[in-house]
């Protein structure tokens, strides 16, 4: 009986998918290479972090307007309850005797109290609106992370067509031209980037170290 | 007197629009119009009268830059100061419309005082305060 153990069929066939993906990905190499894509795959890997950059700030962005926003609602409505128990008591004050109520200050401490809160509802109310603006700072960010992944799939399709076999047929989708913002949009790292400003203080100081 | 001026805001989102027509309406200045971009913009602004730009950079058609320059090499419309609130944070971007002749310049996002400021602050400059 032979010592020499054969192979196990897992080892074979690990062996195998190895040395098959080795081929595979020289096969794509070489296609790439020959097609002139090699260069545009080097470029998608170098903008797939930055797409991934993109996608986090997004994803602040929104964490932090939707926690504004509920943080204002909170203050509000808090407001609002205070104001709306000052009322009923008032209501009560008045209704028991209303020379009383007037007399001993108590209304006109209500009407201040009132004005004081809808002063601050309103500013919950204005930062509830700020805190919109993620909409359009998500918006420009967005529109580069689906041109990137429209473009890397026209490439992919364009790949796929020249590379069918000859009795495949393979049709060329309708080619889009999605709007893409010409400029850089959103600072999405800015701390990191010492050619963005971070914050509107340093735009000031720019301005005013020129002469603006 | 402020409280009379026309305002045009220049944004290709509308939600910006939005909030910088309801940030000037709180500040009292409750005259404003729209544009969603450089191109509706110059239309309005040519065919009606405005005292304020307040621009985005970033739009399709004529970005803010490609406005400002058109405002200011235009005979008519050249006097009228243009604040331009952007997301564009490039301190090259900053220079460059300050040069082009850019009243002020505010990045976003940005506060309800950071823009009731600048406002203030231009109108302040070329006496319309």
């Amino acid at each position: 009986m032979s010592t020499e153990s054969a192979p196990t069929p897992t080892a074979i066939s690990s062996a195998e998918v190895h040395q098959q993906l080795g081929a595979l990905t020289r096969q794509l190499h070489d296609s790439l290479t020959g097609l002139g894509l090699a260069a545009k795959v080097k470029d998608w890997a170098g903008e797939l972090p930055d797409a991934k950059s993109r996608l986090s700030y997004i994803a602040r962005l929104t964490g932090e307007a939707a926690e504004k926003v509920l943080n204002s609602v909170d203050q509000a409505k808090a407001q609002h309850d205070h104001i709306a128990a000052e009322t009923r008591r008032i209501g009560a004050l008045i209704v028991k005797d209303p020379v009383a109520a007037v007399a001993k200050g108590h209304v006109m401490n209500f009407i201040n109290d009132v004005e004081q809160a809808s002063r601050q509802v309103d500013g919950h109310l204005t930062e509830i609106m700020m805190a919109q603006d993620f909409h359009d700072l998500t918006g420009q960010v967005i529109a580069r992370v689906v041109n990137l992944a429209a473009t890397i799939e026209d490439q992919l399709v364009q790949l796929l067509i020249q590379t069918a076999p000859p009795d495949v047929a393979v049709k060329a989708p309708v080619a889009h031209e999605p709007y893409v913002p010409a400029l850089d949009g959103p600072a999405v790292n800015a701390k990191d980037n010492p050619d963005v400003v971070s914050n509107q203080s340093e735009v000031d100081d720019l301005l005013a170290s020129l002469g603006f | 007197m402020s409280k009379e001026l026309r305002f045009l805001v220049v944004d290709d989102f509308s939600t910006m629009r939005r909030i910088v027509r309801n940030l000037l309406k709180e500040s009292g200045f409750v005259d404003a119009d729209e544009a969603e971009d450089g191109v509706v913009a110059l239309q309005k602004l040519r065919s009606s009268n405005f005292d304020f730009v307040v621009s985005d950079i970033n739009m399709p058609n004529m970005n803010g830059f490609q406005l400002l320059g058109e405002i200011k090499k235009d005979e008519k419309l050249k006097h009228l100061p243009v604040l331009m609130v952007t997301a564009e944070a490039r301190k090259e971007d900053i220079v460059l419309a300050a040069q082009q002749g850019a009243a002020g310049y505010i990045v976003k996002p940005f506060t309800k005082a950071t823009l009731e400021d600048k406002v203030n602050h231009i109108l302040t400059k070329m006496g319309l305060k």
